[in-house]
This record gives structure tokens, sequence and C-alpha cells, in this order.
């Protein structure tokens, strides 16, 4: 039965009800390294039970019915703001949708007097995006709601990488981790999504493997060194050792701006030698998972006719983002006490 | 604001005293100002004092402060940065010239020198004159004229020189007028944008490395102008200032050996702190493992823009370096690049938030706490903040750091065995950009004598 429908009102149940050794006690989502294993079960647990809500003719529950949830994007985005905006319709919630250009940040308000406004306003949680690494974690510092990152500069993306787990346990045998390998392939250096897998795969016993041209990688060596709290993971510019038997292919985007900083001679000597191809998947497992968060350059970082094979679970990735993010916003709300559930 | 008054008293306790080369039990003696009497105690007089406990030290010398004024009184004005001064201990600060308009000819020295004059403060100020136009780096300011109004030396800090043309003809013309070049070295091509040292810390948190390379390049670019210059211009004299990586020390190592007029310092922040604070771990650099993440030492939020620098905060193995650099001679002074900044700058995103730490008033606990730690002989950590900093200045320093009998008392009297808590209030300075805030340190001055007269009495 699909939680919540015992009731007359709708309303899930409080994740406690969820069988998991630890209930839900984030009041931000900032990034998904202080996440435990048995955390991120939680998450993929409720990221099921509003999968199921989704198949529903009218996939919408009064679960955050009286919560206001304001969308704050610094940045471009589609995916993610609408993916959000979607998520946070379908459990009820009262939306605001604030893009940079369009308020007083143009003017020059500064981040902290922003989310100031934004809670007098009457915000209990804000979806936050910005190109500066660690601006959730000063919005959170003011803010009296909770922050949910929707994405920090080249530091965290939590909720894709949540997204990214999700699809990937929901296509590989078993729907483990354990083991499997995953291959990050492309601009490292500056992805937060990148990031954010790491922590999150490595969590799960995943053998991660990030590969791309070297200038793409710096710093990378020093994480791997270190380990990542005791989380190894592979470092390689060899794309032939990087895809050898995988089980999962991640490839990201690459911008035109890294030509220009020196970064990448050409797009083409990229698409050449780094680009995901029907060849190179070849060398992969034969039922390997093709992703990309998205947006895509076809062409470049993979090839269309990659981008449309049956491997490929790009369109799942975006699926799934509605339910992950319905997921964590219930979770967080959770710990509003008093606001929700009642 | 009435000058400070001429003290009066008998002192007890460790003095060290580098000048003389010697460090012990002791008593001093006050009158009107003027240390009439030092004398070295020894069996039961000596009962009851150590190294451990109240010392009594020549005046601290800083040659790299920022007291914001003229231009940004809002951060600093000259009077603030000289309480804030006195309340560290220091009774002779040197100001960089990257005010506004900034110190580039004798104008603007002649104005702080007034709002010195004005504050009552008997602290020493000192000033440095800007190598280049408005620190453009594209033509010498009137360097001739600085020196004439008093200039201690020259220096664009912040920006360095960019071209090594103008950095040779600086060295030569600074050199013939008997003052040194006081360089920040950093290549900008290495550094647009970037947020934390290259390396494991700034990679997880996302944000931009700053290369060790922009450090050491510019080191090694620096000390092959001069040895260029030095043969011609016997005078010329290369300071590096606030050096915070091992591989650039290795070059100032290099080039001393080789007999280079080089000198360099080291900032308490470096010394003390590392880049795993930034993502929120609070262990002093001796005490950290470089992996914050893996044993639990995440015990304060990351991106605390208090830590933001210029250069960065480094891994403890640079850190540690710059300790045994100040040990074997390689770096001659400790100074603190005191970089007070407003709220409205500092409470922004990490990646927006402007270079620098309050630090003048947490100096000489940061290093306190480093020789308790065993990091440094507490003979040498005293040396590094005074005869050191002066050696720096040459004949150009308006004092030699010592305790003189028949000279005006110029000294600070600290607990070493004490500590105190750093608030926002606690601070004298208008600069609250301390990474140390909440946080208890030992070493609390109790009394600061700036020739003779009570800079700050607790």
């Amino acid at each position: 039965m699909t939680p919540g429908a015992d009731r007359p009102d709708g309303v899930l149940p409080a994740p406690a009800a969820v069988p998991s050794p630890a209930p839900w006690a984030h009041r931000h989502l900032l990034d998904v390294d202080t996440l435990t294993r048995s955390e991120i079960e939680l998450v993929m647990k409720t990221t099921d039970e509003m999968r199921d809500i989704l198949t529903r003719p009218i996939p919408k529950v009064p679960a955050l019915r009286g919560m206001a949830v304001t969308i704050l994007f610094y940045e471009a985005s589609t995916r993610t703001r609408v993916s959000f905006e979607v998520a946070a319709k379908n459990l009820s919630a009262d939306v605001v949708n604030i893009t940079a250009s369009a308020s007083s940040v143009s003017k020059g308000e500064s981040l902290v007097d922003t989310i100031r406004t934004i809670e007098a306003l009457g915000a209990d949680m804000i979806v936050m995006r910005h190109s500066v690494s660690g601006a959730p974690y000063l919005a959170a510092e003011v803010f009296g709601g909770s922050i949910l990152n929707g994405g920090d500069g080249w530091h965290a993306h939590p909720s894709q990488a949540l997204l990214d787990l999700f699809t990937m346990r929901s296509r590989l045998p078993g729907g483990s981790l354990e083991g499997r390998k995953v291959v990050i392939l492309g601009d490292v250096l500056h992805s937060r999504v990148a990031r954010s897998n790491l922590w999150t795969l490595t969590a799960m016993g995943a053998d991660v493997w990030i590969c791309g041209p070297s200038t793409l990688l710096r710093g990378y060596e020093a994480w791997a060194a270190h380990g990542a709290a005791g989380r190894r993971f592979t470092l390689t510019s060899d794309v032939s050792a990087a895809l050898k038997d995988a089980d999962v292919l991640m490839a990201l985007r690459i911008q035109k701006e890294r030509m220009a900083s020196g970064l990448l001679p050409s797009l083409r000597e990229y698409a050449a030698r780094y680009g995901l191809t029907q060849e190179r998947l070849r060398a992969a497992s034969p039922d390997v998972v093709v992703m990309h968060p998205g947006p895509m350059n076809e062409g470049v970082e993979i090839a269309a006719d990659v981008a449309v094979d049956p491997r490929s679970v790009i369109t799942d990735q975006v699926t799934n983002g509605v339910a992950v993010r319905m997921a964590l916003l219930y979770l967080l709300a959770g710990t509003h006490h008093g606001k929700v559930g009642a | 604001m009435s000058a400070a008054v001429k003290y009066n008293g008998t002192l007890r306790g460790w003095a060290v005293d580098p000048a003389a080369g010697r460090e012990g039990a002791a008593e001093a003696v006050v009158a009107d100002g003027v240390l009439t009497a030092l004398t070295w105690l020894s069996g039961s007089d000596a009962e009851g004092l150590s190294p451990d406990g109240v010392l009594i030290l020549p005046g601290l010398m800083d040659i790299h402060a920022h007291f914001r004024e003229p231009g940004n009184e809002d951060a600093e004005t000259v009077a603030t940065g000289l309480a804030a001064a006195a309340h560290g201990g220091f009774t002779t600060v040197a100001l960089m010239p990257n005010t506004t308009p900034a110190i580039d000819e004798p104008s603007v020295v002649a104005r702080i020198r007034a709002a010195a004059a004005a504050s009552g403060s008997p602290v020493r100020t000192l000033i440095h004159g800007a190598v280049t136009v408005g620190r453009r780096g594209e033509t010498l300011a009137a360097l001739g004229e600085l020196a004439d109004a008093g200039v201690t030396g020259f220096s664009d800090d912040g920006s360095p020189v960019k071209s090594a043309s103008i950095m040779r003809n600086a060295l030569m013309y600074a050199g013939s007028l008997g003052l040194p070049i006081i360089d920040h070295p950093e290549d900008h091509t290495l550094t647009e944008g970037a947020e934390a040292s290259e390396g494991y810390v700034a990679t997880v948190l996302g944000l931009k490395g700053w290369p060790i390379a922009a450090e050491v390049g510019s080191v090694a670019r620096s000390i092959a102008l001069l040895t260029d210059v030095v043969r011609d211009v016997p005078g010329a004299r290369l300071h590096l200032t606030h050096v915070s990586t091992a591989a650039a020390l290795d070059q100032v190592l290099l080039a001393r050996a080789a007999g280079l007029p080089v000198t360099c310092d080291v900032t308490p922040h470096h010394l003390g702190f590392t880049d795993e604070w930034i993502a929120g771990a609070r262990r002093f650099a001796w005490d950290a493992s470089g992996d914050p993440w893996a044993d639990g030492a995440l015990v304060a939020g990351p991106y605390d823009t208090s830590l933001r620098v210029n250069p960065p905060l480094r891994s403890p193995e640079d850190a540690l370096a710059c300790w045994a650099a100040l040990a074997d001679g390689t770096a001659t002074a400790i100074a603190t690049d005191h970089a007070p900044h407003t709220e409205v700058d500092k409470h922004v995103e990490f990646g927006w938030a402007i270079n620098g730490i309050s630090g003048i008033e947490t100096a000489l606990s940061l290093v306190l706490a480093g020789v308790a730690a065993g990091q440094l002989p507490l003979a040498t950590a005293v040396a590094a903040l005074t005869t050191g900093p002066a050696s720096v200045l040459g004949e150009r320093s308006p004092i030699a750091p010592g305790l003189r009998v028949g000279e005006p008392a110029d000294l600070v009297v600290v607990d070493a065995g004490a500590s105190w808590t750093v608030t926002a209030a606690a601070l004298r300075s208008k600069g609250k950009n301390s990474p140390l805030l909440g946080r208890a340190v030992p070493g609390v001055v109790r009394l600061t004598l700036a020739n003779g007269r009570v800079a700050y009495q607790a």
C-alpha cells in the first residue's frame, strides 16, 4: 500500500515508521559528506515511497501542506529548479521561485540579507543554488528553517548524487553498489556532481574510478592519497583502464570556458580522447549503465547514439530526480517539529 | 587624546633579552619611564619565576600591519590599530602602503604621522612606502622623496610587482637609498580566483586551488633579480614577507647560504593554523594530521571567511616548515600581516570574502602556544618578534629592541601561564575577523611600555 493512503488526510507517516536504525536528524542538507550509510538508505527507502506516489493518477499528497518552500537560484538551471518545484508542489507545499536576476540580488543585496528577508516572508525551507562553494553554509548560519543545497560552486550537489545513486540501484542487478565499478569521466575539477557522488558511492561500497585529462583532475591526487575518510577511489587519465569492465559510466559536461583557461586544447580533442562512444562502451560490462547529469554536449563528452542507447538511463535520472527531491523535502520537513504530519 | 603616562614600578618575571643573549628570572625597576635597574635573580630570589609564568620581554616589533587609514577607516584607524598593537604587546609597528590613496608620495606619510600623533599612543608608527605609483606596478613611486620622509621600506604588498623589469629597477633604486624592498611573493597568473591552498582540503571543499608554485616561482624570481642587482648596488636588499610554504623557504635558505642580502618573515596564522581549519578543524598546526575528515577533527562549520587570507592557510607540513625556518634562522621575523576588515566585507560567501586576518592582538598568544608545544625555544621566538624584525629594517629601525638599563623602558609583561578568551569585545581592533573568536589562548599581556610610557595596562 502507498504510504499515507490508509490515513484519511493522506498524510505520510513520520519517517520513523520507515524501518531504519537512524531516523533523519539533519535540519539542513548542505553536503553528503556527513551522511551515514543508513541515512542514505533512509533516503532511498523514502524515495521508493515517493516513486509510488508519482505513479498515481494524481501524484499529489498533502504531506507539506502549509509549508512554505522558497527556491532561490543564483545560477541558471532548468532541470534542478523545475524538479524541486514539481517535488515541492507534489507534496502540497507553497512554492515561491526567486532567480537572482529578478530580485534585489542584482541590486547588490548580500546573501545574508536576502536569506533574512526570505525568512521574514515566512519561508520554512529554502532550496538554494549558488555559484560560490560553501554559500549554503552561510545561508544556514542565518536561516531559522531548513536549507537544501541545490548545488554550490564546485562543492556539492546532494540531490543529484542521491538521484544518481537511486538510479544506479534501480538498474544494477541486486540493487547494490557494493564492489561495483563506477566511472566518473570528464571535468571533475569543476564538478560538484563528481564530488558529491564520490561521497555517496564510496559510502555504499562502490569501486569508484575518476578519469579525465590531468588538467581536470588537479587536486584529486591529494584527495585520493588521503582516501576520503578512509574511502578509497582510483584516479587515472587512461580512459581504457577506467572503462574496462565498468558497471556504471557517468560522463560529465565539458564547458567551453575550459579551453580559454588553457585546461584543454579543444573540444574536438576532448571528444576524440575521452568522449563516450559506442566503441569505447564495448570495453565496459555488457550491461553497463550510462549516465549523465545534464545538460549534455552531445558529440563531445557523450556521443548522440550513446545518449539514447537502451543502456542509457539519462531520462530516468530526471524522473528519479523528482522522487528523490520529494523525499529530501519530506525528510527535512520532519525536523520542523509540530509543522508536519500533525 | 593626552599623552600616555610614564611608568613607575618594579616588575618581576622571567626576562628574555635576545639583544643581550640572556634569559632568566629578573627584577626590573622602572622610574619615570626609565629602566633604572635590571637584576638577574637566582636561588630563593628567583622562586616562582619561570618561562611558563610571567615574562618580561622587549617591546615587540611588527614590520607588516594594515591600519586602513586613509581610505578604509570603517575597518581600522591608526588610533584603533595602535591600541590593538599595544594590547598585543607591540611597541613598534610598520604600516603597509595599500591605503587609499596608496602611500606613494610624502603627503600620505605626513597624514598618517599626524593621525598617530593625535592618537596619543606611545607605540611607534613606522611607514612603508609603495614601490610603484598607486601600487599598479607600472612606474616607480617617489622612492627618494619617500625615503626623505622617513619610510622604512618599500612594498606593493597585496599586489606583487608584476613586471620583472620594474622589480629589478626597484631593488636597485631602493638599494641605493639603503632601504629594503618588501616583496609579497605571488605569481598572479597562477592565483586568479584562487580560494584555498591547492590540495586535499581545497579539492574536497570545491575551492579553487592556490598553487604552491605561485609563491615559490615568485620568490625564485625576486632572488634571481637580487642576485643580478647586488653586484652593482651592494646596498640592495630583499625582504620576502609572509612566506608560507616549505618549498619557498627552501629557496630563501639557499639564497641566504649563498650570502645574498635576503630576509623573510612568517606570520602567526601560518604558524598556528592550517587549511584544515577551512574544513572545520580547530586544532593547531602542530596537532594536525592533514586529514580532518578521517579522524573526527571537524568541530566547526566549514567555509569560515575569517580564514580567507593571502597567502592561504597551508598544509600542516608547510606550517611546521615555518616553525623550522624560525628555528634555523631562514626566517628572521614573525610579522602579523594584521589585516582588519569589516563585517560587510567578511560576512559573505567564502569565495567573495576579502582576504585577511585581524591578528596583531593574538600574535603573541599563538607564538606562545607553539613555544609551549615545543615548536621553538622561547628565546628564539622572542627574537623573531623583536631583534629579528629590527634587523630587517637595519639602520632605519628607530629602536634596537632590548632591556637596557638607563634607557626608556620599552617592554611587555605577559603572563604565559594565564589564558584569555578571544572575543569581539576583547579585541581593540575594529577588525573582528579572527579565527580565534571564542577560543581561550595562552599569554595574557599585563603591561606594554613603549618608550617609557604606558601603552596598555590590564
